[in-house]
């Protein structure tokens, strides 16, 4: 295995790499474990993912009753395109009729590790996320709630004093509650080992052009520094008297930074500029361009990237085809502009993927401009996904279970990270967790 | 009969003589609101918004306006750094209502009772009136619209 190669080889040299800091709470820590990459991108699909139409690569054939078969995501997995009824694509003179190219060269799975199927107990929206991020099937967690357990984001930099610079939530859009997962309300964790949220459709959305587009920036030392004095005078009296308020730590100089991205991002849109993917028209590609604009400014040590445009399947499903198609050019996009553009994290960067969960064997009632019926996520089937996983130390074009032998759970994907970034033992430590194992103690 | 009299009039001398009248010293009575106003509920953003809104331009904003500036303080984690980008580009808006500078200089304690009664709607006490009356002695650049941002960026302010 390499995994096991690579923790040997590595084993001997731990003691001088962890050098001990200081934590922001003043705590003199010394990292317990070696990281195989220095930086961890997780790709998380939500809306749910039908095993059909992306790995089993069997298109409308088990779906649609119509006897085509192939693979629409081919930057992630090996295989070839559908021949026949092609709607999947970008519109050309009919909807859909054409494909986005290939963008990598070689595969995702050729690169990486992907386990075929996965388990994934939840099957709603927020509580897929949330089970994603905290490792713990939320049963009784309501929507418009913080989680009430850990986020691998609190987790990361409790236990190795990261920035909140470096760690970022990147959502399309702010439905589900999706902005609540920032941070848990755990009382040994919470806001101040939080992510920085970042919605970008709508910052940089036709809502932000109208209200953040035109925001001041301040001279930092003229105007900034006697309005923080102001403003920390302000804030002590209340202190002495009434509720603090959540905040997830980022310094005066990392919250500079936000806004100076923030305006850059305006003026890079104007001028056409931002790395979206070549084709990147739906708000998903334009989420990762954004993503990947905030992973070459500000280098993170870990990053969830959330792609919600495939969740149109209840309804449409030649838009979800779509999506998945798009989302998979968009994969393809992000792990080559990390390789390519962005020399800090290059071959120091794992890519993980997986969706929040499945959807449904039987569709519902909803006929779409293409007689194709939709499929929503609440049978056996929903219950059902793939993870994958790519970087350094992690083997290469390795398939682990098939549709008969399901390995893995999408509870193993938080203690994964972990043991990436080199964290595992505290994570395991805390006991916070549903499940000890990773990705990597399956193989 | 006059004993009973003389009796009722003993005991009607006794009951009157033990009151005694409130004092009234020879000043006016001032209703002071108490020192954080009871405030303890966190505002939820279109609250938040639309105080601010309304404090700043002196008019109400909009329900669609209210809508979109909520989904762009919701678009960023971080609230202070979304709070502060929104009150710039409100600052950057014509039609915002502040004193002038020249105005604050010419009376900062009565600019300083005014803010905070505009912001916090309560009386500053006598620890926060020296701060900024030291404050602006030591940052003659201080402008009316850095007081207004401070005030409205802080954590008091967060809440009613």
């Amino acid at each position: 295995m390499k995994r096991r190669t690579f923790l040997k080889n590595t084993a001997l040299g731990a003691a001088s790499i962890s050098v001990p800091f200081i934590l922001p709470s003043g705590r003199l820590f010394a990292a317990s474990g070696s990281r195989m990459a220095d930086h961890v991108v997780f790709v998380a699909f939500a809306g749910g993912v039908r095993q059909q139409e992306s790995i089993l690569q069997r298109y409308l054939d088990d779906s649609q009753d119509y006897p085509s078969v192939g693979n629409i995501m081919y930057n992630m997995f090996d295989g070839l395109p559908p021949s026949d009824k092609i709607v999947y694509g970008t519109d050309g003179i009919l909807s859909g009729d054409t494909p986005i190219p290939k963008l990598l060269s070689q595969t995702l799975q050729q690169q990486g590790t992907i386990f075929k199927e996965v388990n994934a107990s939840t099957v709603g929206h927020y509580a897929g996320v949330n089970t994603l991020l905290t490792g713990n099937y939320m049963y009784s967690q309501g929507l418009k709630n913080k989680p009430s357990m850990p986020t691998i984001f609190e987790y990361l930099r409790r236990h190795q004093g990261v920035k909140a610079t470096k760690t970022w939530f990147i959502g399309n859009g702010i439905g589900n509650s999706l902005p609540l997962l920032d941070y848990s309300l755990h009382p040994e964790y919470g806001s101040q080992f939080g992510a920085n949220f970042l919605a970008p459709t709508i910052t940089f959305g036709d809502d932000g052009e109208q209200h953040l587009k035109n925001a001041k920036i301040y001279h930092p030392e003229d105007e900034l520094d006697p309005m923080y004095k102001m403003k920390y005078f302000l804030d002590n009296v209340w202190y002495s008297q009434g509720k603090p308020l959540p905040n997830i730590g980022n310094t005066e100089e990392e919250k500079a930074e936000i806004k100076q991205f923030v305006k850059d991002m305006f003026e890079k849109k104007a001028n056409g500029t931002i790395a979206h993917p070549p084709s990147g028209s739906n708000s998903d590609g334009q989420t990762v361009g954004y993503a990947c604009e905030v992973l070459k400014r500000f280098k993170p040590t870990f990053s969830v990237v959330y792609l919600s445009s495939v969740d149109g399947c209840h309804s449409n499903f030649t838009s979800y085809l779509q999506s998945l198609h798009s989302a998979d050019h968009a994969v393809g996009h992000l792990w080559d502009y990390i390789q390519n553009n962005i020399p800090e994290m290059a071959n120091n960067t794992t890519l993980i993927v997986s969706p929040e969960h499945g959807r449904n064997l039987e569709s519902n009632n909803i006929v779409d401009a293409n007689a194709f019926t939709g499929y929503d996520h609440s049978d056996a089937n929903s219950r059902r996904i793939f993870n994958m996983m790519i970087g350094p130390g992690i083997d290469a074009n390795l398939a682990i279970g098939n549709e008969n032998n399901q390995v893995g759970d999408i509870i193993n994907i938080t203690p994964t990270i972990a043991e990436i970034l080199g964290f595992k033992n505290e994570m395991m430590g805390a006991g916070l967790t549903a499940s000890n194992n990773s990705l990597f103690d399956l193989i | 009969m006059k004993k009973i009299i003389l009796l009722f009039l003993c005991f009607s001398v006794l009951v009157s003589s033990c009151k005694k009248d409130d004092l009234i010293y020879d000043l006016n009575q001032v209703n002071a609101t108490s020192y954080n106003a009871n405030k303890n509920k966190l505002k939820t953003i279109p609250q938040y918004i639309s105080i601010l809104f309304a404090n700043l331009f002196q008019k109400a904003l909009s329900a669609n306006e209210l809508l979109e500036i909520t989904n762009c303080i919701e678009s960023i984690g971080d609230k202070e750094v979304a709070h502060e980008i929104v009150l710039s580009n409100f600052m950057n808006k014509s039609g915002v209502t502040l004193p002038s500078d020249s105005l604050m200089r010419a009376d900062v304690n009565a600019f300083i009772e005014q803010t905070y009664k505009r912001f916090y709607v309560r009386d500053l006490t006598e620890a926060e009136r020296e701060f900024f009356l030291n404050f602006f002695e030591s940052h003659p650049d201080v402008s009316v619209e850095m007081v207004y941002t401070a005030f409205s960026l802080s954590n008091e302010y967060q809440f009613y």
